[in-house]
């Protein structure tokens, strides 16, 4: 295993990528300078300070080390998910369905995988548990957020459609029904477009990092495989508990729409 | 107000029902029971609480405090979709569904699994004046039309009790008489109708019992029509 390092001067070379989009900015007027300075300064101080805990993690590996950081992520993921909703409720009512949806969508990917097909020894060994459901956390907190937003702005504009519906006797799931089919469908076609797509265009990050450190890329291909039929599932089962979830927010147990101030 | 008792056993009835937001009566402790063949007129300005009265009725709000009874049964006790299916309510510009009049029409059958034959669909539609629409796309019709098209939706679950919601606000005047005529109609078959609306003169026309509301109270009745048989 020997790769090309990457020494500090070097690594500042790669400001000058910076420079030329700064560049580009300046001349045709973008106005974006001083946000990709900022962009630039974040990723690099976020990702430097994720290398040292990385570090310092595979250091001291400890089970509930591991649990607090892979907890600590899936808190975020959720929480990312439930912000910036702009119709339905608040975050306080958001989040523990938030969590439920990212969590156990995260959950059916990422126990078969340790447990069956990529077992580390000892179990929390970090340097397979946080990365790969960092994966899969933030793959099904994209979906959890997009599934929101389309079922609760759905409910605001055909309330009077959901409502007739209601009065004719529907559940509230089959008031929603055409809505949430479609809300899990559009968050699972940019998942099955990667997996019709994979490989033909661009190689997928984690396997381009594999093989980069010298691993063998038979190897390194039967990882992306498995992460990408994984990141079916997540979009899956993420989509169905999130649109679960959201109808559970907007209708009482006696099939009633709520209005907008009750969900806050 | 005290219950004013129709003909017959109430189907529907509203005990004391009260409804607040934010501290404010929407409505305000109103009671009405409703016979078989009876009809209500509500009237009031809009902000006056009937439209929040009619969805009590209907469930689809549930009320602070007070009954809603079906046939003597609290509404609590009955599950939502059969109590709907019984008590039909028609939304106030009633939104047409995606597809035909006769896809429209055969919605509540269709959402309880069952077919209903293009005979029948036809037979609901020609009950409201519309014979032979049942192809035409929905959302294509005048409001007048759509208007109808709901009440026979409405109309296909074979409820005892329908309750309207301004059906006749946005239609032009000769519009708004052929459904309030069909309303009568209906009435005059068996049906139990609660209608709300801002025009007067469109309540008193349909005749039988008139409430006016006032900040979600019942300030006023008469009996506009004791030759109803």
């Amino acid at each position: 295993m020997s790769y090309v390092e990457v020494s500090l001067p070097r690594l500042a070379i790669a400001l000058l990528f910076i420079a030329i989009a700064c560049g580009v900015s300046w001349r045709l007027r973008l106005g974006l300078g001083s946000a990709l300075v900022v962009g630039a300064i974040r990723a690099a101080v976020q990702l430097i300070a994720i290398g040292y805990f990385l570090v310092f993690l595979f250091a001291h590996e400890r089970a509930w080390l591991v649990l607090t950081v892979l907890i600590a992520m899936l808190l975020v993921a959720a929480l990312t998910s439930a912000r910036r909703l702009e119709h339905g409720p608040g975050l306080r009512v958001l989040l523990p369905y938030a969590l439920a949806a990212v969590g156990g969508g995260a959950a059916i990917a990422l126990l078969p995988l340790f447990t069956l097909i990529v077992v580390p020894h000892p179990w929390f060994e970090a340097r397979y548990l946080v990365p790969l459901s960092g994966m899969m956390m933030s793959s099904a907190m994209n979906v959890v957020a997009q599934v929101f937003e389309r079922v609760f702005a759905m409910a605001r504009s055909e309330r009077a459609v959901i409502e007739q519906l209601l009065a004719l006797g529907a559940s509230s799931v089959q008031a929603t029904q055409s809505h949430t089919r479609a809300a899990v469908r559009a968050a699972l076609i940019p998942t099955i477009n990667g997996l019709v797509t994979v490989g033909l265009v661009a190689l997928p990050g984690m396997m381009t990092g594999q093989i980069l450190s010298g691993t063998a890329p038979g190897q390194a291909v039967r990882y992306q495989v498995v992460i990408m039929y994984q990141l079916v599932a997540v979009a899956a089962v993420s989509g169905a508990l999130a649109t679960r979830f959201a109808r559970r927010m907007l209708f009482t147990p006696r099939e009633q729409l709520r209005r907008d101030p009750e969900l806050r | 107000m005290a219950n004013i008792e129709a003909g017959g056993p109430p189907r529907l009835e509203a005990r004391d029902v009260r409804f607040t937001v934010r501290g404010r009566h929407i409505v305000d402790g109103v009671s009405l029971s409703l016979g078989a063949g009876e009809v209500v007129t509500i009237e009031g300005a809009s902000g006056s609480g009937k439209t929040t009265f009619l969805r009590i009725l209907a469930t689809q709000v549930e009320p602070d405090a007070g009954t809603i009874l079906l046939d003597g049964t609290d509404a609590r006790a009955i599950t939502p979709s059969v109590f709907r299916t019984r008590v039909a309510y028609v939304l106030q510009e009633s939104p047409m569904f995606d597809g035909t009049v006769a896809d429209n029409v055969a919605t509540g059958p269709r959402l309880r699994g069952k077919t209903m034959s293009a005979g029948a669909i036809a037979a609901a539609l020609d009950r409201v004046g519309l014979a032979g629409l049942s192809g035409r796309i929905a959302r294509e019709l005048s409001g007048g039309e759509r208007q109808r098209v709901a009440l026979a939706r409405a109309l296909a679950n074979e409820p005892d009790v329908l309750l309207l919601d301004e059906p006749t606000s946005a239609l032009d005047p000769s519009s708004a008489q052929r459904v309030l005529a069909v309303v009568r109609a209906l009435a005059d078959s068996g049906l139990a109708v609660v209608l709300v609306t801002h025009v007067a003169e469109h309540a008193l026309s349909l005749g039988g019992r008139h409430l006016v509301f006032e900040e979600g109270r019942i300030v006023g009745t008469a009996d506009q029509r004791p030759e109803t048989t």
